[in-house]
């Protein structure tokens, strides 16, 4: 149900103030992402703002790096983005193991064990990412074992499983646990019974829990920044590298392409989580 | 007598608190069982016992004359229909009745076969492909009814299945609810906290109360012959009240004297109950010294009144569809008369 927030009739100054209030947060939060679409459009070899000129080259040049065997291909960017895919999706692959039957606990069991677990899961939140960084570093080089890939997943599995394992809650919560016993009492187990029952009610949760940790750890970038090698770098750390001394254009359509997936995949969860409430 | 269902000295405590002490009940084969009491006494907790979905602190549950009291609840074979009826939301009606069935390995054309027959056995043939979220609450609970019934159980058991529905429904679906029952054959038991639908539906009573049973017997029994001043109250509202002893070695009550059966209590004040109905109001003159009673309240329930009478400190109510009920007011002086044939003595 929506509330309009707004008195329709009366209120002029008030109306006035919200909707002031609400131009300068949102042009604050989008500034640097109209500002990057803008200067993606740019006609000009450098990166002055406003362009005196707007074209595709720098798609047509992003499209160039990424082609396999091209003039303009570069192999560095593709790994990178192998590697951030890989992260991502073994990042997700273990929140949601670890997080699905977590959920299912926390909530079954209730009270005082699930709000004190659910604060430790959110640690990782509160804790600046710069020391994070060092802390996993200090730890992977104490290890002396060739981690890998795994030197990026860990940290970003500890990362968003706050993310997952609330949605998860959150999903788990609304489910009866009478449709469990429902399920059981006609013969299921208890296994079966989860399988069944709660984990396609938990489904849009566990979804909407996934895109989050698709999002923060496609996009990570301090932790990652401590922890990369030359043959484990990800998306962010070589569009950085590429930036750092001369500001590339094509980065800024990159980045616009992304920005542009992140959105979809945020409209996804919206819908996700609006949907919940019509499936009970 | 095919005893079918037995439950044995089954008692149970969460903590220190106790929730069901030393409980027996024999549920024959093919009957209706209720399980009635207020909120509280425990008739939840002992048909979540039944399920399996608690287990029993002391005492045995015994099917076919097996003890099943440690059979987990999947493997007990019992259809049960929730309070809140727990219909899968993400299924549609066929898949929720065929639940069920699936578990049991049978796929295909039995399957749809089945669920064809209990559709039809609920009067809702159309309604297979709709999602759950679709059914108005009198479908719901057919739906909710038909799935627990599809896998023939051993006992069908019903937690407050028709408590939601609004007055009207619930008489209907009541009436629905006894014919499938005797139609099937399956042993049921249900809890409730309404007397009415215990008294309709059921062959057996089980008056539960602070975690004991106070009486076990079929409706008309308990209704005529309540063991306790408790069950008599529950069950259709009785005064209970106090017969004086007189010095001629009987009781009087409301200014009547009364011959009990039960000798024992000669000397002493008796507690009895007396139903609203089987009372009679009497107008009388101001001079009367028997109309010690006042009417403190009057109440019209269409087809008969209710009268509630101050006498000697109590509040006593009687009711009656006479219609020179009708003609009294508030502040009355009366006499009550009743047959003493009628006065209920509790052993």
């Amino acid at each position: 149900m929506r509330v309009g927030i707004i008195p329709q009739q009366s209120g002029g100054s008030y109306k006035f103030t919200i909707y002031l209030l609400a131009s300068l947060g949102l042009l604050i939060a989008t500034l640097p992402v109209i500002i990057i679409a803008l200067m993606s459009f740019s006609a000009a070899e450098t990166t002055s703002f406003p362009p005196q000129a707007y074209s595709l080259r720098w798609y047509i040049k992003m499209f160039e790096l990424f082609q396999p065997n091209g003039e303009n291909s570069d192999a560095s960017l593709q790994i990178a983005l192998l590697t951030s895919l890989k992260v991502a999706a073994l990042v997700m692959l273990i929140a949601s193991v670890v997080c699905v039957p977590l959920a299912y606990v926390l909530v079954r069991s209730g009270g005082r064990l699930k709000n004190g677990m659910e604060l430790l899961f959110t640690l990782p939140l509160v804790f600046p990412l710069v020391i994070l960084g060092i802390a996993f570093l200090l730890i992977a080089e104490s290890l002396d074992l060739e981690l890998g890939i795994w030197r990026l997943v860990i940290p970003h599995v500890a990362l968003v499983l706050p993310f997952v394992l609330r949605n998860c809650v959150g999903a788990m919560s609304s489910i009866d646990i009478e449709l469990e016993q429902a399920a059981i009492s006609l013969g299921a187990s208890p296994l079966r019974a989860g399988v069944d029952i709660v984990v396609p009610l938990m489904k849009p949760g566990i979804i909407a829990g996934l895109v989050f940790a698709l999002i923060i750890s496609f996009n990570e970038f301090t932790i990652t920044y401590f922890m990369y090698t030359v043959d484990v770098t990800t998306l962010p750390i070589w569009m950085y590298s590429r930036t750092v001394s001369s500001l590339d254009p094509s980065t800024l359509a990159i980045s616009f392409v992304i920005v542009l997936i992140d959105l979809a995949l945020i409209l996804l969860i919206d819908k996700l989580l609006a949907g919940r409430n019509s499936l009970l | 007598m095919n005893l079918h269902l037995e439950i044995d000295a089954v008692s149970k405590s969460f903590g220190h608190v106790s929730a069901l002490e030393d409980i027996h009940v024999n549920v024959e084969r093919g009957s209706f069982v209720c399980l009635l009491g207020p909120s509280g006494c425990g008739k939840t907790t002992l048909l979540r016992i039944i399920a399996g979905f608690e287990r029993q602190s002391s005492g045995h549950l015994r099917l076919n004359g097996k003890d099943i009291s440690t059979v987990a609840p999947h493997r007990r074979n019992f259809g049960m229909v929730f309070q809140s009826l727990a219909l899968f939301p993400h299924m549609n009606v066929a898949q929720n009745i065929a639940y069920g069935l699936k578990l049991r390995g049978i796929k295909g054309a039995k399957q749809r076969e089945r669920v064809d027959e209990l559709l039809h056995v609920i009067s809702l043939p159309e309604i297979a492909d709709r999602p759950v979220s679709a059914l108005s609450g009198g479908q719901r609970q057919r739906v909710a009814i038909a799935r627990a019934l599809a896998v023939q159980p051993e006992v069908f058991l019903l937690d407050e299945p028709l408590s939601a529905l609004d007055a009207k429904l619930r008489d209907n679906m009541q009436i629905e609810l006894r014919q499938l029952q005797q139609q099937f054959g399956v042993t049921t038991v249900l809890v409730t906290h309404d007397q009415t639908e215990a008294m309709m539906l059921a062959d057996q009573l089980v008056v539960l109360d602070r975690g004991r049973v106070q009486q076990c017997a079929p409706p008309s029994e308990v209704y005529r012959k309540p063991a306790s001043a408790f069950v008599a109250d529950f069950l259709g509202s009785a005064n209970i009240v106090q017969a004086k002893a007189n010095a001629h070695g009987s009781h009087e009550l409301f200014g009547q004297v009364i011959q009990l059966k039960n000798k024992s209590s000669q000397s002493h004040s008796v507690e009895l109950a007396l139903r609203a109905e089987d009372i009679q109001l009497k107008a009388s003159d101001v001079n009367d010294i028997e109309a010690n009673g006042e009417i403190i309240m009057l109440r019209d329930l269409g087809p008969s009144m209710e009268a509630i009478v101050k006498f000697e400190g109590n509040q006593i109510r009687v009711r009656s569809n006479d219609p020179e009920l009708r003609l009294l007011e508030l502040g009355r002086q009366v006499s009550l008369q009743f047959d003493p044939n009628r006065c209920i003595e509790f052993a």
